[in-house]
């Protein structure tokens, strides 16, 4: 009885702040709704960052976009730090996000996954006058990473094992991670081998550095764990931007180069 | 949409964290509130006596610290001073922007506890064969002190809770604690609902023991 | 193979525009949210004043929270909290919901001490010359005690000005996530830390200077 009272206040409360019906399914909420909300990230160049006219753009605003356009709807950018981008699925403010997000089994626990839409591996950015070459170089220097992510845990183990903790950083946001490099805050910020490139362009004093000795980083669109019609419809999504030749052409456009094999070797995903 | 769970577990077991984290987040109040009261003294005492160069310093010092936001100065010794090669760890940068903002709101206290202490004091101190320092630190400034006691107070609170702006420039102290806890395990309801309980607490023992001091050192 | 898109553009002259249109969101929801939280707050140090015995128990320990914990756990609370009672709140509604209730808390006991400034003899003698109730409180208790209180809640309303900046951490593009938007394009964070502190401080200065001058004035 209680339960049912709860229920019928909360479908009050909802409908009357939403509009939408109370039971999660995400795929007629979006359709009805007429909008996509997509949570990217916008401090990842190339993968999502603000254009000379400060607009959002890159790889996972254009996928954003062609989901909405997939569903005939809208798509509204939310922009999220790193540290955002669970709860944001978690408390229902986004729909989907598409933020280089790596599937750990972690995470699971909390947001649903689809299978892998890109593929990273953990490189770091070093000044030029650091001196580190190799991953053993990084030994007593200050490492810095954004809160949040995968390589900022899969350090941190790192620096357990050699007691250096304590020259660790971390920052709200990948360009505070560079602006940290660059201004000799730090000296190798921790990123993915798709922003080395720019971030090299762009200051003089960074130069590329180490690949970090994790394993790959698989990432996968998020959504709401629960609503598995929505993630089947998410994988189809992924599935059909490669067979369209509109994964390579994302990915040469902004990355550039050949997209990386989305397969992982020996397993059925 | 009533379908959150929450989970409290990952946070007590943390609390050992987030209650060391609270002490840091003291430490470096109570530091900024030194350097700040020691500052603010001197710009008032520079603003009411001296003219020229060090007049302006003063008053440009004030005026910044009191009408931008903290935040902004919190990044203005982080990444605005990175920029011209001044590199600050996180402490430094939090202890920095802090005693910068309170030394600014201070120093307006201590102005006006100085002008409402009569003229007349201090030359009867001098004429009773007093230094000007004697006078000063003998007679003015007692009574000064005991005029802001009560903003001094305030001020300390908001220390505190300026503090946790040190969660945006990477600093660990109480909100970045949480922050870095909440992001590996994704409770970010629970874990700040305990730190805020724990704020709650720093204010109410901070406040307690103002009034404890208040009581044995205005006896008279 | 190199990629086609560019990522990183010096600061430009619609960078400028962009700015102000940031800044104008700092001015919306600043003064939404003082506005509304003046009205409460004064309600609130009303019933504080009034209703003793219960305000005392029920009213004033929730508005004590308010002040006791940091507006960025406030904030980051609330946004993390509304959506699991079913409340979808755009980061705009839940900065401005939190910046009202923050600003009431702390305009409730700047009201009350203006409702404790006009002496219960010149409210007696308002009332025996016929007023009613709500006619004291209008043309006595306001004017005098407002303008008792009135440099404090100048104070309180730039405050609450400058706290709006802590919306961003939100995702609000208001003065302050600009900044950090502009920086992250161009980097260069001490041009743009400086422009930003400036709009700032065009906004904060001018009205503290006419408050200071009119408290001045009605002083003597």
């Amino acid at each position: 009885m209680k339960k049912t009272l709860l229920t019928a206040v909360s479908a009050a409360l909802v409908s009357a702040t939403l509009g939408a019906p109370a039971i999660a399914d995400t795929l007629d909420d979006v359709i009805d709704r007429g909008v996509l909300r997509c949570g990217v990230v916008l401090d990842f160049p190339p993968i999502g960052f603000r254009d000379a006219d400060n607009q959002p753009a890159g790889f996972d605003v254009d996928y954003c976009a062609d989901l909405a356009a997939a569903l005939d709807v809208d798509h509204e950018i939310l922009e999220l730090t790193w540290a955002e981008r669970l709860p944001v699925i978690v408390t229902g403010r986004a729909d989907v996000v598409f933020g280089a997000t790596s599937d750990t089994l972690e995470r699971a626990r909390t947001v649903g996954f689809t299978i892998p839409y890109a593929i990273y591996y953990a490189q770091g950015v070093v000044g030029a006058d650091s001196g580190i070459e190799t991953f053993e170089d990084i030994r007593g220097k200050r490492v810095a990473a954004a809160v949040g992510t995968v390589p900022e845990q899969e350090w941190l183990k790192i620096a357990a094992e050699w007691g250096e903790e304590d020259l660790y950083q971390g920052y709200q946001s990948e360009n505070e991670v560079f602006l940290a490099v660059a201004q000799g805050r730090a000296d190798i910020g921790i990123t993915t081998n798709t922003a080395v490139l720019p971030i090299t362009q762009q200051y003089d004093n960074i130069i590329a550095g180490p690949r970090m000795p994790w394993t790959t980083d698989y990432t996968s669109v998020v959504a709401d764990r629960k609503d598995v019609s929505w993630l089947n419809y998410l994988n189809l999504f992924v599935t059909h931007q490669v067979r369209s030749g509109r994964y390579q052409e994302l990915w040469g456009e902004y990355v550039g180069g050949e997209a990386p094999e989305l397969r992982i070797p020996g397993v059925l995903y | 949409m009533f379908d959150y769970n929450f989970h409290w577990r990952p946070v007590f077991r943390s609390l050992p964290d987030l209650i060391g984290a609270g002490l840091t987040t003291l430490e470096v109040a109570v530091l900024s509130m030194i350097i700040g009261t020691l500052i603010g003294l001197g710009l008032a005492l520079i603003r009411m006596n001296m003219r020229g160069p060090a007049y302006w310093f003063a008053t440009t010092w004030v005026e910044l610290a009191r009408n931008t936001p903290a935040l902004l100065q919190l990044f203005f010794f982080g990444f605005g001073l990175g920029a011209v090669g001044i590199l600050l760890s996180p402490y430094t940068i939090v202890l920095a922007a802090l005693s910068f903002n309170c030394a600014g709101y201070l120093a307006e206290n201590f102005r006006g506890g100085f002008q409402a202490i009569p003229d007349t004091q201090l030359r009867a101190a001098r004429s009773m064969g007093m230094t000007n320092w004697q006078a000063y630190t003998r007679i003015i400034i007692p009574q000064v002190f005991r005029i802001v006691y009560h903003p001094l107070t305030n001020q300390m609170v908001w220390a505190v809770l300026m503090s946790s702006l040190g969660m945006l420039v990477g600093f660990r102290e109480l909100s970045g604690e949480t922050q870095a806890l909440a992001s590996r395990t994704f409770r970010i309801f629970e874990y700040f609902a305990v730190t805020a309980i724990i704020y709650y607490v720093i204010v109410k023992i901070i406040l307690g023991a103002s009034r404890l001091l208040a009581a044995r050192l205005f006896r008279y | 193979m190199e990629p086609t898109a560019t990522f990183f553009s010096g600061f430009q002259l619609n960078d400028l525009w962009f700015l102000a249109q940031a800044a104008w969101r700092t001015l919306v929801i600043s003064v939404l949210s003082i506005s509304v939280g003046t009205l409460l707050g004064i309600i609130f140090g009303w019933m504080l004043y009034e209703g003793k015995l219960w305000a005392t128990l029920t009213l004033a320990p929730i508005l004590d929270a308010f002040r006791s914990v940091p507006l960025l756990i406030q904030l980051v609370l609330f946004f993390n909290f509304a959506p699991i009672i079913g409340l979808n709140l755009d980061p705009f509604m839940s900065g401005l919901v939190i910046l009202s209730i923050y600003c009431a808390a702390l305009v409730a006991n700047v009201a009350r001490g203006g409702m404790q400034a006009v002496e219960l003899s010149m409210r007696r003698a308002a009332r025996s010359l016929g007023m009613s109730y709500w006619q004291d409180l209008r043309y006595v208790v306001l004017p005098i005690g407002g303008r008792a209180v009135f440099p404090s809640w100048v104070g309180v309303a730039l405050g609450v000005m400058k706290d709006s900046a802590l919306v961003s951490v939100l995702g609000y593009v208001e003065l302050l996530r600009a900044s950090q938007i502009l920086t992250t394009r161009t980097q260069e964070p001490l041009l743009i830390l400086a422009i930003v502190g400036l709009f700032y401080f065009a906004l904060s200065y001018p009205v503290s200077r006419y408050a200071a001058s009119l408290e001045k004035r009605w002083a003597s």
